[in-house]
């Protein structure tokens, strides 16, 4: 009986507070934009019973999706998004590599120490990390002034509301998620694998692209589906540093939703999102399973 | 022997330096009198006065934190709960589901999961407010629980379950008097991230929320969406110092532990030998 | 010259292969390598033998360029070595963890050195096929490393290290990982393949009968320093002191005064106790404080009490370690020290005659142990 609610309980919650809002969505994704509350028909006629779901199940269509691929605003935000979470994975990497490699590379008492610091901004507001660009990057803001005292630039900056600014904000958000599972794997490297390399006539380059790159590869698979798979359905960011021809799905759904209120191509775009998805999770969940199974 | 070459140390100093001068710059900017970012125009901490006469902000930071009290406690709850299925439940009907439930939440982007709630509660007619951004956010946070909670779980030493019903406890005792004991500190360092997480968000929150109730994150979203703003330099600077001096005390306190634990192993070792 | 016995050590003509000369090595106070020379020489078998920390592996390192001296020189084959980094080396490495390349195959592992060596293929697949063959690795050469069984994988890393040919083969504790049966197998196996390939090989272990059993020579080392360097037997049958006496295999320590009497030495160790006679390797002083050593195994144990001998002792059987083919008997002699004692057990165990609480006599000639000093 205690083995049935154990299950139970969290079970049912996560019926009712997840797998039914994602059904609605998808029912919703294949109703009509109804000037009404809610702003969508049909909808369903609990009163009328199994007729009322057939009723409802008939009047269902794929306009919503139909209308995704006309406008090409839409395709173009799909596209858009996997070129910016695409970009800012690889400078992530770019970044990432050498700080992890660097702190494997430190005296044991010295890591943990480290370690903290990479995980300490995770702990405050990430609305907040991604605000504090916004002053530096500013025309006029912390950065130009440091340029301009340097002589380096005489005219007021252009990288708030643009993509780089979009790039900068995610490789500093994301950049843990980078370096956390490109060091876990390199931490747990066998150092004489190095001197063996050089043993057998590495120089301390080639041995290592031959032996640490390679030793290191679950971990930077890891590190980079972390950074990509969020990235693509992120908001913040691109609504607080990007411009108005920053063009990501996040940014598009929200206000389709809050400025449309267009619900059901709000959730058809959401649908199509999560089939993105799907492509890239599974990818990362089978690394994940060949590491544990390499490991065990 | 590792060697830590020239390139090792600049990549950290820069890697850091990158990780934290915004921060600081950002806490720096908290004391400028001046309401421009360009400009320094002194010393000043007036824009703390201002942040703590604002009842807007006292009161958002007021609904934030009890909507992160509420939700993290129900997330500790049901994510140690749903761990402790997954690590030791066995077969049931509907395992591959619940186990697949607990796992796509983390990788849902928050839009999808903030509008799906949105129709939900919408759908069933529910007011939105704390209410209804306490059962999102202890939905998405329970998830983030129980894969901490069960990593803890895989690595426990059942032995020493079956070792406390060897000794005459039933099961549930066996788990209350042995386990929680042990997987406490998972346990806690799962609330302190549900904590967080809810503290920290944005999107499911606008999503879920209704005029009622306006967050911190909500408030702080609003404000400098249109640019920079003093007083928001000063509630980040308020709200960095609280999480490093958090993490910092934590981690000095763990440490004491570790070190006061290897004395006594010590000890015990010349004791014995 | 002999010249069927190898000992080009004791031939001056020979030039040596690798020379240590005056070299310390220090990692910050500690002094882990304090001023030694060493010759080792071509087609040597060279054991490194002494406890942990006694500076082996550091020695070894030097050797393979993992680490720099902080005085002196080593050369190979009249070279300085000086700062040569470890991939110029004509000297190879086979670690104690194998180190073998996970994410590499068998084959790929050993085809690792000499890839760097930019042959052309087909070269080095005929000497990658070559190693295999000498390990009898064959079947094994498309599996990784984590598919393989410890033994073989120890094949694997010593098939690596030798594919580049090397002047000089360093093996650090190779056999370490391996279970006791295995181990003794694959101590042959190395010797085989030392002397199929004519490599010079340096190998470091804390484990004295393998030392014994592979090395042509043996360098006993304590606390940095060289204790005696010389053959198995010489080590074993002629230790120079106390430590190497007691490191190598077992032995009774007899501590006395020594009164030389011609080419003997008279030993009185303890009051009420006949003295002991042995017969001295050096000039010894009258009255000078003596170790006398002498190994169990000829000590000889008897019930009846033996005539004529000049060495004597009585005691009791304290405890019996019946080890199968022999067995060890610990006699309490009149002073209250233990001697040990061994004898081949030739006859069925219920035919012996000695057990627990015994009275015995133990013997031994006048040449069976020897003079150490202090």
């Amino acid at each position: 009986m205690r083995r049935f609610t154990l299950i139970a309980v969290p079970y049912l919650w996560l019926l009712a507070l997840f797998l039914v809002p994602f059904l609605i969505v998808l029912k919703i994704s294949l109703s009509d934009y109804a000037l009404s509350i809610p702003p969508y028909a049909p909808t369903l006629d609990f009163s009328a019973g199994w007729q009322g779901i057939k009723d409802l199940l008939s009047k269902l269509d794929f306009e919503n999706y139909v209308f995704l691929t006309e406008d090409a605003l839409y395709w173009k935000a799909y596209l858009s998004s996997l070129k910016i979470a695409l970009i800012s994975t690889v400078l992530t990497l770019l970044v990432g590599y050498p700080i992890a490699y660097g702190m494997a590379r430190a005296a044991p008492e010295w890591r943990p120490t480290l370690l903290m610091l990479v995980i300490l901004p995770f702990w405050t507001s990430f609305l907040i990390r991604v605000y504090a660009w916004m002053g530096i990057l500013a025309s006029e803001g912390v950065l130009y002034q440091f340029l301009s005292f340097l002589g380096i630039v005489d005219e007021p900056l252009k990288i708030l509301s643009t993509n780089t600014a979009v790039y900068i904000g995610i490789v500093y958000t994301y950049l843990p998620f980078m370096i956390l599972p490109i060091y876990a794997a390199l931490e747990k490297m066998d150092d004489s694998l190095i001197e063996a390399a050089e043993d057998l006539g590495c120089s301390r380059m080639s041995a290592f692209w031959l032996i640490t790159i390679p030793l290191s590869k679950s971990g930077i698979i890891a590190g980079c589906f972390l950074v990509f798979i969020p990235t693509i359905g992120e908001f913040v960011i691109p609504s607080l540093l990007g411009g108005s021809d920053t063009l990501m799905i996040g940014k598009v759904l929200w206000e389709e939703f809050f400025s449309n209120r267009d619900w059901p191509v709000a959730s058809a775009v959401a649908i199509i999102l999560l089939l993105i998805l799907v492509i890239p999770i599974v990818l990362f969940q089978r690394n994940q399973q060949l590491q544990r199974e390499a490991e065990g | 022997m590792r060697r830590f070459s020239w390139f090792n140390a600049t990549s950290l100093t820069l890697g850091f330096a990158f990780l934290y001068l915004p921060m600081v710059i950002l806490v720096i900017y908290s004391f400028n009198a001046s309401k421009l970012v360009t400009v320094w125009a002194g010393f000043s901490t007036k824009w703390y006065g201002e942040l703590l006469q604002n009842e807007d902000f006292l009161d958002a930071a007021w609904v934030t934190i009890r909507v992160a009290f509420f939700s993290s406690v129900l997330a500790t709850v049901l994510g140690t709960m749903a761990a402790t299925v997954l690590v030791r439940a066995g077969r049931f009907m509907g395992r591959g589901l619940f186990s697949g439930m607990i796992y796509a939440p983390l990788v849902m982007p928050e839009v999808i999961t903030g509008l799906s709630l949105l129709l939900l509660f919408i759908g069933i007619g529910l007011d939105r407010g704390v209410f209804t951004i306490v059962l999102a956010h202890t939905t998405f946070a329970m998830c983030y629980v129980s894969v901490v909670v069960s990593s803890r779980l895989v690595s426990f030493d059942k032995s020493l379950e079956e070792a406390a019903l060897d000794l005459g406890c039933t099961p549930f005792q066996a788990f209350r008097l042995v386990t929680l004991p042990i997987i406490a500190p998972a346990v806690i360092s799962g609330w302190l991230l549900a904590f967080t997480l809810s503290l920290d968000d944005l999107v499911i929150a606008s999503f879920t929320t209704g005029p009622s109730a306006t967050t911190l994150p909500i408030k702080i979203f609003s404000a400098v969406r249109l640019g920079v703003s003093p007083e928001i330099n000063a509630l980040s600077t308020i709200m960095i110092s609280v999480v490093t001096v958090g993490v910092i005390t934590a981690s000095i306190l763990s440490k004491r532990s570790a070190v006061a634990q290897q004395r006594d192993e010590q000890a015990a070792a010349q004791a014995t030998g | 010259m002999n010249q069927k016995v190898f000992a080009p050590w004791d031939d001056p003509n020979q030039k040596p292969l690798i020379q240590f000369q005056n070299v310390t090595k220090k990692f910050g106070t500690f002094t882990a390598i304090d001023d030694l020379s060493l010759d080792i020489y071509e087609r040597e078998f060279f054991a490194l033998l002494g406890p942990s920390g006694c500076g082996k592996t550091t020695m070894m390192r030097m050797l393979a360029g993992f680490e720099t001296p902080t005085s002196g020189t080593i050369r190979l084959s009249g070279q300085d070595l000086g700062q040569t980094a470890p991939n110029k080396r004509a000297v190879n490495m086979m670690f104690q963890s194998y180190a073998l390349f996970p994410h590499l195959s068998v084959w790929e592992n050993i085809a690792f050195g000499l890839k760097r060596e930019s042959k052309d293929k087909d070269a080095i697949a005929a000497r990658v096929e070559e190693m295999l063959r000498l390990t009898r690795l064959g079947k094994f050469a498309k599996r990784k490393p984590h598919q393989i069984s410890g033994g073989q994988r120890q094949r694997v890393a010593l098939a690596r290290s030798l594919a580049k040919s090397p002047k000089l083969l360093l093996l650090d504790e190779p056999l370490g990982a391996l279970d006791k049966k295995l181990r003794e197998e694959t101590q042959f196996e190395l010797m085989d393949i030392q002397e199929k390939t004519g490599t010079t090989f340096v190998i470091v272990t804390h484990d004295q009968e393998e030392a014994m059993t592979v090395a042509s020579r043996v360098a006993v080392m304590d606390e940095g320093r060289l204790v005696q360097v010389a053959t198995p037997a010489d080590i074993y049958e002629a230790p120079n002191s106390v430590y190497v006496a007691d490191f190598i295999g077992d032995v009774n320590i007899i501590e006395g005064n020594a009164t030389p009497d011609g080419d003997r030495v008279r030993i009185d160790w303890a009051e009420g106790q006949p003295a002991i006679w042995g017969t001295a390797q050096k000039p010894v002083a009258s009255g000078e404080r003596i170790s006398f050593a002498i190994r169990p195994e000829k000590v000889t144990i008897s019930k009846e009490k033996p005539e004529d001998r000049r060495n004597l002792l009585e005691g009791e059987v304290i405890d019996i370690a019946y080890l199968g083919n022999i067995s060890t008997f610990h006699v309490k002699v009149g002073n209250g020290q233990i001697i040990k004692a061994q004898s081949a057990n030739t006859r069925r165990l219920a035919n012996r005659d000695i057990t627990w609480e015994d009275r015995v006599w133990l013997t031994f000639t006048e040449t069976a142990g020897v003079l150490l000093e202090g």
